[in-house]
């Protein structure tokens, strides 16, 4: 009896600890069980930078939503953005790939617009802004120089 | 019998010429060429040289860019949601007063034309809209990409955001004006503009 009162327990605690594997799995990989909510819209960028799936999408700072997917669209980048339900995107809304800090991660910022006309769910963000390439910026003036 | 279909041959070639044509001929591209080289002819018009034509100088290129320039629409995209906020009479300012403060940024740099060469890479439209891409090469030999973006308003295309490495105009202003409007008021940001146009 008393064996068994242990195997018992022994294995309730597993039980939990996979439990709790999964829920952190789940929060930390930023996976979306049932489906999830809010409405889809895509942005196409002339260079994504590192963008991945699951980079964050902020309106001063706060977060309103996640990349879905990023595809080859006529080589142009397709993102696919998942938004928070209740966040309405203008027309004329910006949205720009930044980098946390100097080296840190993409994201994309989108700058509300004044415009009265709203994307709708699978509407598209017409302006977009692709993140600086310091590379380049910094090897045009280096050549720039040489002559 | 022969005759009539010569002729729905003929309609139909114009036919497709007609619809082809728009597209194929590229009318923002046109247009942006029409205007930077209006622009580019009134820098370089040597009648129009030295300190004392400046201002004419600078009056015609104003003509130039507010023919092809939205103002309004830019004030719109650069003020975003606060331009909801503002009265008739207010947005009317404001327009004068954004016009005049790009007219101080952004003048100063087009009179120290040097012979940049302006090469005119693709075009995309897509109904009201248009994307005119351009690289300007310095005389250093470095390429600058930027690109016009315009949209159709009563028949003719206006520039209404320009991204210079692909960096926006209308982003950047947004950006600064709402930081401004944010920490202060409306009034603080018209104060501050009016301050920078009018320092010399």
């Amino acid at each position: 009896m008393k064996r068994f009162d242990i195997e018992l327990t022994v294995g309730l605690f597993i039980i939990a600890g996979i439990l709790c594997l999964g829920y952190l799995s789940v929060k930390l990989g930023r996976m979306e069980i049932l489906g999830g909510k809010g409405y889809e819209v895509y942005a196409l960028f002339s260079n994504t930078g590192g963008l991945k799936d699951g980079s964050s999408v902020v309106i001063a700072g706060v977060d309103v939503g996640r990349v879905k997917s990023i595809t080859l669209d006529d080589y142009q980048a397709r993102v696919l953005i998942n938004v928070a339900d209740g966040v309405e995107l203008q027309e004329d809304a910006i949205a720009s790939i930044k980098t946390k800090g100097l080296i840190g991660e993409k994201f994309i910022e989108i700058t509300p617009g004044g415009s009265e006309r709203i994307i709708p769910p699978g509407g598209r963000i017409r302006e977009t802004q692709p993140p600086i390439d310091f590379e380049q910026v910094i090897s045009k003036y280096v050549f720039g120089k040489v002559d | 019998m022969d005759v009539i279909r010569f002729y729905r041959k003929i309609f139909f070639f114009v036919l497709i010429l007609a619809v082809a044509s728009p597209v194929w001929a590229g009318v923002p591209t046109e247009k942006i060429r029409e205007t930077t080289e209006k622009i580019l002819s009134i820098v370089t018009d040597p009648d129009l040289k030295g300190a004392e034509k400046e201002g004419e100088r600078r009056r015609l290129i104003r003509e130039a860019v507010d023919e092809r320039f939205d103002w309004k629409e830019m004030s719109q995209r650069a003020l975003a949601r606060h331009w909801r906020k503002l009265n008739d009479v207010q947005k009317q300012e404001f327009i004068t007063l954004f016009g005049e403060l790009l007219e101080r940024t952004y003048l100063n740099r087009v009179e120290d034309y040097s012979g940049e060469q302006v090469t005119y890479m693709n075009e995309v439209i897509e109904g009201e809209y248009a994307l005119v891409e351009v690289k300007i090469l310095t005389t250093k030999g470095t390429e600058i990409p930027v690109n016009y973006k315009l949209r159709k308003k009563g028949g003719d295309w206006r520039v209404y955001d320009i991204a210079i490495e692909g960096v926006s105009l209308v982003n950047n202003y947004r950006v600064q004006f709402n930081d401004i409007i944010t920490k202060s008021s409306y009034e603080e940001l018209v104060k501050k503009l009016q301050e920078k146009v009018a320092e010399k």
